[in-house]
């Protein structure tokens, strides 16, 4: 009787496994597979998944269109990348500080770098909105290199300053007992061996840059006009192709799934030093 | 060499004191040890001459000036951490010419310097390996090299034997004094363990809750403890007290515990008649034999050289340590003298020897 | 610029007298917190200000006629924002249990040693990370009245008859968002529910299985109360979240049918960018801002050094 019970636990385990994958990875599975079905495939009840449905007329459609996803894509990427080597400039340095140097007000700078990992764009927007206006600076990717560090920069902070608080400090001291002024205890004997924490603070701020479209709706008319803007063109009222429609999402989401991939380690580890030490 | 002097030196951290009324004089290549147990503050005290810790109040002075406000570098120290606290991203070489390099030694010098000091300690070997692939021995005299190579004038180690196993601590135990003796460089030592300060220091200042109980060499610590603390803390097995009333004062001087006398060292004025005192005798003074106390064994420890024996009488427990392997029954009665000239007595309110 | 006043309190902190560490303070800390006071603390004051007016921006030029507390009165008024609000918390509620219950179900999943495969961890974060846009032209299609998947295998396995339109209906449109937004925040909570799990030692159940217990019993009497703390953190921290729900809205819907979908959070935009009433605008953002800020306390006095260990 045991062995029955335990048997039909073992397959109740097994079946939710499997409903959780499929939960999990089928709609982004389907994203990608009607990316590379021809209209008609999509259309027709049930889609026709035969191997003459294939194309890949979708991307070339989407490449050539109005919607600039070329630009689109260059974009994302310059202002990904620079916000993100901006957050990890500025924010490493912030976040040693915050873990090892007394700072007497370093509680409520704490909670502001909290807080503003949380409250909806909306908050700053429109502040920031009428200053971008009246300096030029609408549809610049300065503007939102500059404007996404606002999410990223905290991110940065909070992550690495978890991670070096729970560091032991005698490196720190023998460093000092070897002369080290603080910075170099900071650049020869810190970050050398932080370099894993540092990484998967990169990643998150790439990952929410790349994938920000609040900010970039309201700050970008043509110029500076990121992925996720192109996506929205594509998801318009009149839009029927839906195969572009899939294949533009696509163009962002699989580089994320990739790099999430490859990088998992360091995005759960991130994740540990970012949320499990407040 | 300097001289180093700690006077009325306290350290507090707001509210809470950890140290007060330190002194000390640490005479030019003294090896004195820091004993104490956990929280008394022999680490902070060894910090406070280091630099890495602030003194609240008094002063350390070296040499005659005062060090208070200057940084462990300037101060010509090197410590020797507990948990090494070796760069883990750095080779061997690499860690033992840290500080070199933040000098702005040339390159070609720190090599030379840091090859004749791996020679010196047996690692030559392993000058290219990381932190990781050394074992625990390995790794703490890396650590000795580090402190080695800057040529200091005092030398401090933080406890540095507590990860390593029973025998790999023994050897590196003698290592430090014989690099000690080498180098005659003046060397401060922090550890919880009594018999590892009475083995190789010069002089052993024993801490207890933030003030030193008693400082002295190996010798006088031993056989005359200042307090009951000191001779409880130091001795292994820990010395059995006992509590009693002084019965004769001069003359022939005893105490009395139940209905047994036992005799006191004979001194001018040092007892009183009803004084309450607490004796002890160091287990390798008590004898058995067919006169004195009447006892229970209670327990028979044979080590080798020497057997523990566990005793019970009316006054309490007793531990007698004989020569060789003596067997006895549990349960059974033998006679035990006690010594009058190696008691230990106590007063019970001061603590203080009498 | 002022210099932050440093003590020295923590022992063993291996650092220097206070007059060398300012300036050190300084260097590390000061461009951050530089950047965060501009883009953070400057917007927010500058929010509160343009709430008391009446501001509009023409030709790069922004106007501010005072008019004190005349929007938050209108706010207070205005049937829109009811609306809005109260769509907030629907969506705020439901999708905190859900995410939670969800969450905690995945994780108690993903717990068990036939779960091991680090695949799954893996899976679990591919919701989390791919765009909020991206997700949203994707289930876009997927509900599709007429070509989506779910109604082709809805209806072509007999369950319903005809195609829903899925978004016709404001109440069901708003579930529906629900939803998708359910999908995507679960795996960070069940990350979260996870790793708390895996902080709850395994000789405790041993312990309670030779004491008797079933896997009911191990899970209500060892598994819940140890989680008691990660499971508040998780409620302060979805429910913060779900005020940001935005990309969703706007590519699912815009607000629609009928304002059903609407909630405070797009509410504010579509003042803004589509009514270019800034002032009334600021106000509705205000609002948020003060809701998540007194969350984000919550969630600070949750998170004690060890609360989730």
């Amino acid at each position: 009787m045991k062995k029955a019970y335990g048997l039909l636990k073992q397959t109740g385990v097994v079946l939710s496994l499997v409903v959780f994958v499929l939960v999990a990875a089928a709609p982004i599975a389907w994203l990608l597979l009607s990316s590379v079905l021809q209209q008609q495939a999509l259309i027709s009840t049930p889609p026709d998944l035969s191997l003459s449905s294939f194309t890949l007329e979708n991307y070339t459609a989407v490449f050539g269109s109005a919607a600039q996803l070329g630009r689109g894509i260059f974009n994302s990427l310059v202002i990904s990348i620079a916000t993100t080597a901006l957050a990890i400039l500025l924010g490493a340095p912030a976040a040693y500080a915050l873990a090892r140097l007394d700072i007497r007000h370093a509680d409520t700078i704490l909670l502001m770098v909290l807080a503003a990992q949380m409250f909806p764009a909306i908050v700053i927007a429109i502040p920031l909105f009428i200053t971008a206006s009246k300096l030029g600076l609408i549809d610049t990717k300065i503007n939102l290199i500059l404007i996404y560090l606002s999410f990223n920069l905290p991110v940065v902070i909070w992550v690495l300053r978890g991670f070096f608080t729970g560091l032991p400090t005698g490196l720190e001291r023998a460093a000092r007992m070897d002369g080290a002024t603080i910075y170099q205890t900071f650049r020869l004997v810190i970050l050398p061996i932080s370099l894993p924490p540092l990484f998967a603070a990169a990643i998150f701020a790439f990952i929410e840059a790349w994938n920000e479209f609040f900010f970039a709706l309201i700050m970008t008319r043509q110029a500076a006009q990121t992925v996720p803007l192109v996506i929205s063109a594509f998801a318009g009222q009149y839009q029927t192709v839906f195969g572009q429609m899939m294949a533009a999402a696509a163009i962002s989401v699989a580089p994320i799934i990739i790099l999430t991939i490859i990088l998992r380690n360091s995005i759960l580890r991130g994740f540990a030093d970012g949320m499990l030490k407040g | 060499m300097p001289e180093i002097k700690l006077v009325n030196v306290g350290k507090s951290y707001g509210t809470i004191n950890v140290c007060h009324d330190i002194n000390l004089k640490i005479a030019d290549r003294e090896f004195v040890t820091l004993l104490g147990s956990s929280g008394c503050g022999k680490t902070t005290t060894l910090n406070m001459i280091g630099g890495l810790d602030e003194v609240t109040t008094g002063d350390i002075l070296m040499d005659g000036r005062r060090v208070n406000d200057l940084e462990p570098i300037d101060r010509d120290v090197a410590m020797v951490f507990q948990n090494y606290a070796l760069y883990p991203h750095m080779t061997v070489a690499q860690n033992i010419g840290f500080n070199l390099k933040l000098k702005g030694i040339n390159a070609a010098d720190i090599a030379a310097r840091v090859s004749m000091v791996a020679a010196s300690l047996d690692l030559s070997h392993l000058l290219e390996r990381y932190p990781k692939q050394l074992s625990g021995g390995q790794q703490q005299r890396v650590a000795i090299g580090r402190a080695i190579v800057r040529q200091p004038k005092v030398f401090l180690f933080d406890e540095p034997f507590s990860n390593l196993d029973a025998a790999l601590r023994n050897r590196m135990r003698g290592e430090v004094r014989e690099l000690h003796n080498r180098l005659g460089v003046t060397s401060i030592f922090v550890t919880h363990d009594q018999e590892e300060a009475l083995s190789i220091s010069d002089r052993v200042a024993l801490m207890n809750r933030g003030r030193i109980e008693q400082v002295g060499t190996p010798e006088e610590i031993y056989a005359r403890p200042a307090t009951r603390y000191v001779v409880s803390f130091i001795g292994s097995p820990q010395i059995e007290l006992m509590q009693g009333t002084v019965e004769a004062a001069d003359g022939g001087p005893s105490v009395r515990l139940g209905s047994v006398l036992v005799g006191l060292p004979e001194g001018k004025g040092r007892f009183r008649v009803g004084q309450k005192v607490e004796i002890g005798i160091r287990p390798e003074h008590v004898r058995l034999g067919k006169t004195g106390i009447p006892s229970t064994v209670r327990l028979v420890q044979s080590v080798g050289p020497s057997t523990q024996i566990i005793l019970g009488w009316e006054g309490g427990t007793l531990i007698a340590t004989v020569p060789g392997f003596v067997r006895l029954d549990p349960g059974s009665t033998v006679r035990v003298e006690i010594p009058p000239e190696h008691v230990l007595a106590f007063d019970q309110e001061t603590g203080l020897r009498l | 610029m002022t210099s932050e006043g440093v003590t020295f309190s923590v022992p063993d902190a291996p650092l220097r007298s206070p007059s060398r560490r300012h300036g050190v303070t300084l260097v590390f800390l000061g461009p951050a917190l530089t950047v965060l006071v501009l883009l953070l603390v400057y917007p927010v004051l500058s929010s509160i200000w343009l709430s008391l007016t009446n501001a509009s921006l023409s030709a790069g030029r922004l106007e501010t006629p005072f008019v004190w507390f005349d929007n938050y009165a209108a706010l207070i008024s205005d049937k829109a924002a009811h609306n809005a609000l109260f769509n907030t918390l629907y969506f705020a509620v439901v999708e905190v249990v859900g995410v939670v219950v969800l969450g905690l179900l995945t994780a108690l999943l993903l717990n068990h040693p036939m779960a091991r495969w680090s695949g799954f961890r893996v899976l679990l974060l591919l919701p989390w990370a791919i765009a909020p846009v991206a997700n949203a032209v994707l289930w876009k299609w997927i509900f599709h009245s007429n070509y989506g998947i779910l109604n082709s295998l809805l209806v072509g396995s007999g369950v319903i008859e005809k195609n829903i339109t899925w978004f016709g209906n404001s109440f069901v449109a708003l579930n529906m968002v629900l939803l998708v937004d359910i999908w995507k925040s679960t795996p960070f909570i069940a990350i979260l529910l996870l790793a708390a799990l895996q902080n709850i030692p395994q000789s405790l159940y041993r312990a309670a299985r030779i004491d008797g217990a079933n896997g009911w019993q191990s899970f209500r009497y060892i598994t819940l109360p140890l989680l008691k703390t990660a499971i508040a953190i998780a409620v302060i921290l979805q429910t913060i979240w779900s005020l940001r729900t935005f990309d969703l809205i706007f590519i699912l819907t815009k607000g629609g049918p009928a304002d059903g979908t609407v909630v405070m959070n797009f509410l504010a935009y579509r003042v803004t960018f589509n009514f270019l009433e800034f002032g009334y605008g600021a106000a509705i953002a205000n609002v948020i801002f003060m809701t998540s800020l007194m969350l984000a306390i919550i969630y600070v006095r949750l998170m004690k050094p060890g609360a989730l260990t």
